[in-house]
């Protein structure tokens, strides 16, 4: 009843993209996604389209990959297409029974598309080129300045790392404790909603109790080790930029340039 | 020396664990795609209400972060801020009703909602032309599914708080992890 699990869609392959500092692909994803907000116009999409496919293509991500995760905005994409096709007043073009679709609402609803696909493919590409916990990692380099104003960067990665750790273990016990209530005759999916709540009682009891078990063994163990929280620990992969990042950044600065030339505010001196 | 001892933040990954498993057990599928899971914010809520808002939030915050690798659902960056970490953060709100665990977890679900909520409309003010009224669309979507979750929620975490909570030793900030070891045996 409970679904084989992996966290996130990481693909474990060797690639350029794949051996990137975890830092340099999200800073690119973020500069990525606010440059997508900026660009107007068919040239700038086919610039931000071209990055993104070369991306694809360095990170021998199969194409397929990439457009089943683009499934879940389905829905979301037919529904603003329609939305901005036969709402946007302007020029008609033709009408579809009552309706009329206009000129401007084709332009709007095609630069909507584009955008919320180039979207959702270059923030999942992110995902399957980066594991979980490379991503955390480079998240806490990230967060790291913000400690002094209280953040607890940290902390927060260390739970993360901890949850992706326990959430194989957990699941397999949340399956094997609603087996066994069933076995003893507890029904989970009928009823009414109050009736489905009072029915996990029995099931979260012991999880919880497992739970807290696990975390004081762990909490233990660390101390034991000698773990005193985030400040001066060293780590077993430190995190390096190499030549490749720099490449990427620079590629990166590419893209920003040709869009910025695409909507005009770069001039090329001829 | 940090905040958090480190039998909390342990706690707080499994807890974030545990609630990232019991997001995949499904209670019942909505038609539109929301789902009601087996009360999944019930580990973080319970978190909340035993550490207090601080380490509630940071929990949240870890959690949310985790499903949006999960997911990588990415049309806007307020939304993803919104429906990540804000929106999970916000739970940890509980914490700040530790002695009213019900209001508490009532209240983070109602600051999830209201995360979800306003991405929605964020979305929608960026994404849909003049005319189409945002509000009432994110809030029958996004109060779908996180209405039966804030009654499954509110009652299980109301039980738990009496019987399991009451008799687990109380965590103790910067205790060393030995006091608190075993007791719950």
């Amino acid at each position: 009843m409970i679904p084989q699990v992996t966290v996130g869609q990481y693909l474990a392959l060797d690639s350029y993209v794949h051996r990137l500092d975890p830092r340099t692909k999200i800073a690119i994803s973020l500069v990525y996604v606010v440059t997508l907000f900026l660009v107007k116009n068919f040239w700038g999409f086919l610039v931000m389209a071209g990055f993104t496919a070369l991306a694809v293509v360095l990170g021998r991500v199969p194409a397929r990959l990439v457009i089943r995760g683009l499934r879940p905005i389905l829905f979301l994409l037919v529904f603003t297409i329609g939305l901005n096709l036969f709402l946007t007043p302007g020029d008609p073009l033709f009408r579809v029974g009552p309706a009329t679709v206009t000129r401007q609402g084709l332009e709007l609803g095609g630069l909507v598309a584009v955008r919320l696909l180039l979207l959702v493919a270059t923030t999942s590409l992110l995902t399957l080129t980066t594991s979980p916990v490379a991503l955390t990692d480079g998240l806490e380099r990230y967060l790291k300045p913000f400690a002094r104003l209280g953040v607890p960067a940290h902390e927060l990665a260390m739970m993360m790392t901890i949850a992706l750790r326990f959430i194989p273990t957990l699941l397999e016990e949340t399956d094997k404790i609603m087996k066994a209530q069933m076995a003893r005759g507890a029904e989970f999916a009928t009823g009414n909603l109050l009736q489905r709540a009072r029915s996990l009682v029995p099931v979260l009891v012991p999880l919880f109790v497992s739970s807290f078990r696990r975390a004081d063994e762990l909490a233990m163990a660390m101390e034991a080790r000698g773990y005193r929280g985030g400040r001066g620990r060293t780590r077993m992969r430190q995190l390096r930029l190499g030549r490749g990042d720099w490449l990427a950044a620079a590629g990166t600065l590419g893209l920003i340039l040709a869009v910025a030339l695409t909507r005009g505010w770069l001039r090329l001196g001829w | 020396m940090s905040r958090f001892s480190t039998r909390a933040v342990v706690e707080a990954g499994v807890m974030v664990g545990l609630a990232f498993a019991l997001s995949f057990v499904k209670v019942f599928q909505m038609p539109q795609g929301g789902s009601v899971t087996a009360g999944s914010m019930i580990p973080l809520l319970i978190l909340a209400i035993r550490h207090g808002p601080g380490l509630g939030i940071t929990a949240g915050v870890a959690y949310g972060l985790l499903e949006a690798i999960q997911d990588s659902y990415v049309v806007h960056p307020a939304q993803f801020l919104l429906d990540y970490p804000v929106a999970f953060g916000l739970l940890g709100a509980a914490g700040w009703f530790g002695r009213l665990p019900a209001v508490g977890s009532a209240v983070g679900i109602a600051g999830r909602f209201a995360a979800h909520f306003l991405s929605g409309v964020i979305f929608f003010a960026q994404y849909a032309p003049e005319g189409v009224s945002p509000w009432a669309y994110s809030a029958v979507y996004n109060g779908s599914y996180l209405l039966p979750e804030l009654v499954i929620s509110t009652v299980v975490v109301f039980i738990l708080a009496r019987t399991l909570l009451a008799r687990l030793p109380a965590p103790s900030p910067g205790a060393s992890p030995g006091a608190s070891g075993g007791a719950e045996a």
